[in-house]
């Protein structure tokens, strides 16, 4: 029977208008999403490579200025920007903390739309002070992006639910049910055969899709061969998914009608009503410490440290004797009292960046606990890690910026408080930050796991329609 | 061929076949009469095993139907009164598919000689199936059963909405399946078309065989006026 329902579906679906239509409108449906998603790649590594530039064009004003100063030239700028301050090169000639975009980058736009993703960490600025979010469209951050990932959670369902609604339905409509139920057949195994090769068909028609859309738009998925797998294998079980759901609705017997309203309100509760419910239980129950309270907070505090910045000042020499023997002018400056207080700052506004941490932890672990509750979340977190764009990856990024920023003050105190000028021999010291990619390792058990829950929804339809198939079966008929 | 012994089925309490007992032999057309609601596609669903009976046996070549409904169904064909097939196949992709999920790979060759044999014109087998009348489309029924080498026919009504011309060619094929030794079971209200074809005649009233003859014993006014008596119609005189 199989090898005739397959032959012989193809040619109904090749033969049907509607499915042809469907298919025109997969393919400009990835297309323009994989379009979307290449620009939005594309101006993100403007951005970086813009940032670097701009960085590198200070870097050679700050080298000849330097080499002016060395060969003993009288140069043309004001004190407070000459860099043979270590202040000046900490605060005016900063490093790019980039966070270079992934090569499955274009597949979701994720978190990419709030977070921005490069920052310069200066010398004497605080954690707190790296400003993460980035101001973008108002419409677009209503709407989302129309990347694959919104293509492949939100409207490859609908066009699933378009090609299987109706497989027995209009069967039974049509009147050729009473014919094909006569035959030495039983109608679950045709119905999960009809399914299993709309499914096979339509996991053609994605793939050809995919591969016609990354070629036009010159991405090579090819070097990235194993990555493009998994996106292939993220896709088609969360296709198996939406097929398990037609094959349970197809097999209540109902009509047309009923089964297309079945399956769109399956659609609206798994993409629609359980994410964004529980988005919104996430920070009911996990709410973020007002940010405005803690900028607030932060200021009052430095205000305080301000009026004790030279007993702060002396504290922090004693505990470092370092400086004092190393420094012969024993001069000290503005400088010297902010940085020596900043580590105050610092420690005294620990618990209130971790009342902000552990809140944003707990609820991306609530969330990652109950992604699971629906295809949808699971779907979209996955792709989302993959694009390195998830909420995981952008927190991932800001914890190396805090690490380098500390890197950062930590290279050029040492000359601040040994009274020591910052020479073109030390400019190749400069740190430098480098993106390490969060690791993305848990994606075989995301699929696996997905895989053994379509394939369950698969057997639940099929024990409970053995039990009810004789009343099904007068239902249909 | 066909046994069915004591067979009853009750919807909601409501009798819908009672006590029926039938048998149809080898080779043998039975016709059933009777008006709507009398039980005769009631008969043909639990023949087909579509409805589980009350109580009662059936048997189609000495299995139980309700035991081995998908055995069963290897021997025999069912035509029902609209044939619906797959408007956007051909004749010959028809024929090939419902002999195929029944099991039956057969060649292009084989498939058109059961198109021929079933009397459809030539130059329709590679036509699609969306523009056949009633009658092409129960010669592509024929065709199926043919291709099947179904033992058993089961028909419901196949010859209403049929022009004279196709009806009478309806009833010569079921007479080569006869010939051919296919027990035939057929529901139906033309009593003309039933006296033409069939060997057997049973008539039906409220879920009860009420009276069966051998088809070659009556005449068709005879068989008009038990059959009207039967349904206690009043016959009117022309």
């Amino acid at each position: 029977m199989f090898s005739y329902n397959f032959r012989y579906e193809l040619k109904l679906l090749l033969r049907s208008k509607w499915i042809q239509l469907l298919s025109i409108i997969l393919l400009l449906l990835f297309g323009f999403s994989g379009y979307n998603g290449k620009e939005k790649v594309a101006k993100r590594k403007a951005d970086i490579v813009a940032a670097k530039n701009e960085v590198k064009e200070n870097d050679e004003m700050m080298l000849r200025l330097l080499d002016s100063i060395e060969k003993g030239m009288e140069v043309s700028a004001s004190r407070w920007t000459i860099p043979t301050n270590p202040m000046v090169v900490g605060n005016y000639n900063p490093r790019v903390a980039a966070m270079e975009p992934q090569s499955m980058a274009f597949i979701a736009t994720g978190q990419a739309d709030l977070f921005t993703h490069y920052v310069k960490p200066k010398v004497t600025g605080d954690d707190f002070a790296l400003n993460f979010t980035e101001m973008t469209s108002p419409v677009q951050l209503l709407f989302g992006s129309f990347d694959l990932s919104f293509v492949i959670i939100y409207l490859l369902p609908l066009i699933i639910i378009a090609f299987s609604y109706n497989v027995l339905s209009s069967e039974k409509e049509s009147g050729s049910l009473r014919l094909l139920a006569s035959q030495p057949i039983r109608i679950q195994n045709w119905v999960l055969q009809k399914l299993s090769l709309r499914f096979f068909w339509l996991s053609v028609l994605v793939i050809i899709a995919l591969l016609i859309t990354l070629s036009i738009l010159g991405i090579t998925w090819f070097s990235t061969f194993i990555s493009f797998l998994i996106l292939i294998g993220f896709i088609l079980t969360y296709m198996l998914f939406w097929f398990a759901f037609a094959f349970l609705v197809n097999l209540g017997a109902g009509n047309s009608a009923k089964n297309a309203i079945s399956l769109l309100g399956l659609w609206v509760l798994f993409v629609l009503l359980v994410p964004s419910t529980l988005n919104q239980l996430s920070t009911t129950l996990y709410p973020m410490p007002s940010r405005t309270l803690m900028i607030n907070e932060m200021r009052g505090l430095k205000a305080e440290v301000a009026k004790k910045q030279d007993k702060i000042l002396d504290n922090f020499l004693r505990d470092h004797p370092e400086y004092a023997i190393n420094d012969t002018t024993q001069t000290r400056g503005f400088y010297h009292r902010y940085m020596a207080s900043q580590q105050l700052v610092k420690e005294e506004l620990k618990p209130v960046f971790m009342a902000y941490e552990n809140q944003l932890q707990k609820q991306q672990a609530w969330v990652e606990r109950l992604k699971w509750v629906s295809p949808a979340i699971t779907i979209q977190e996955s792709l989302n890690k993959m694009a390195g764009t998830s909420t995981g990856d952008y927190e991932h990024f800001r914890k190396q910026v805090v690490v380098f920023a500390e890197t950062w003050r930590s290279f050029l105190t040492p000359f601040l408080y040994n009274n020591q000028n910052f020479t073109q021999n030390n400019y190749h010291d400069l740190p430098q930050f480098e993106f390490q990619p969060k690791s993305v390792t848990e994606q075989p058990k995301i699929l696996g796991i997905l895989l053994f829950i379509a394939l369950s929804l698969f057997s639940i339809g099929f024990i409970s329609s053995e039990k009810v198939k004789r009343k099904s079966m007068l239902k249909l008929l | 061929m066909i046994t069915i012994q004591n067979l009853t089925k009750k919807y909601n309490g409501q009798i819908a076949l009672d006590q029926l007992n039938l048998k149809v032999n080898k080779g043998e057309i039975y016709c059933l009469l009777g008006a709507n609601g009398a039980g005769k596609t009631t008969t043909i669903n639990l023949l087909l095993g579509f409805i589980e009976p009350t109580s009662g046996s059936a048997l189609i070549n000495n299995l139980n139907v309700f035991e081995k409904a998908k055995e069963t169904k290897k021997f025999l064909a069912y035509i029902p009164e609209n044939l619906m097939l797959y408007p956007s196949l051909t004749a010959i992709e028809n024929l090939d598919y419902f002999s195929g999920i029944a099991g039956k790979r057969l060649s292009k060759e084989s498939l058109i000689s059961f198109l021929k044999e079933a009397g459809l014109q030539e130059n329709a087998f590679e036509n699609r199936i969306t523009a056949f009348s009633k009658g092409m489309r129960q010669k592509v029924g024929i065709a199926i059963a043919l291709a099947k080498d179904a033992r058993v026919l089961l028909l419901d009504e196949p010859t209403s909405g049929l022009d004279p011309k196709a009806s009478n060619e309806f009833g010569q094929l079921l007479h080569n399946l006869s010939q051919k030794g296919v027990a035939t079971l057929m529901a139906t209200h033309d009593l003309f078309r039933a006296k033409e074809v069939a060997t057997h005649i049973g008539i039906m009233k409220d879920g009860q065989l009420k009276e069966e003859f051998i088809a070659s014993d009556i005449s068709l006014h005879g068989l008009e006026k038990t059959y009207l008596s039967t349904m206690n119609y009043k016959e009117v005189e022309l």
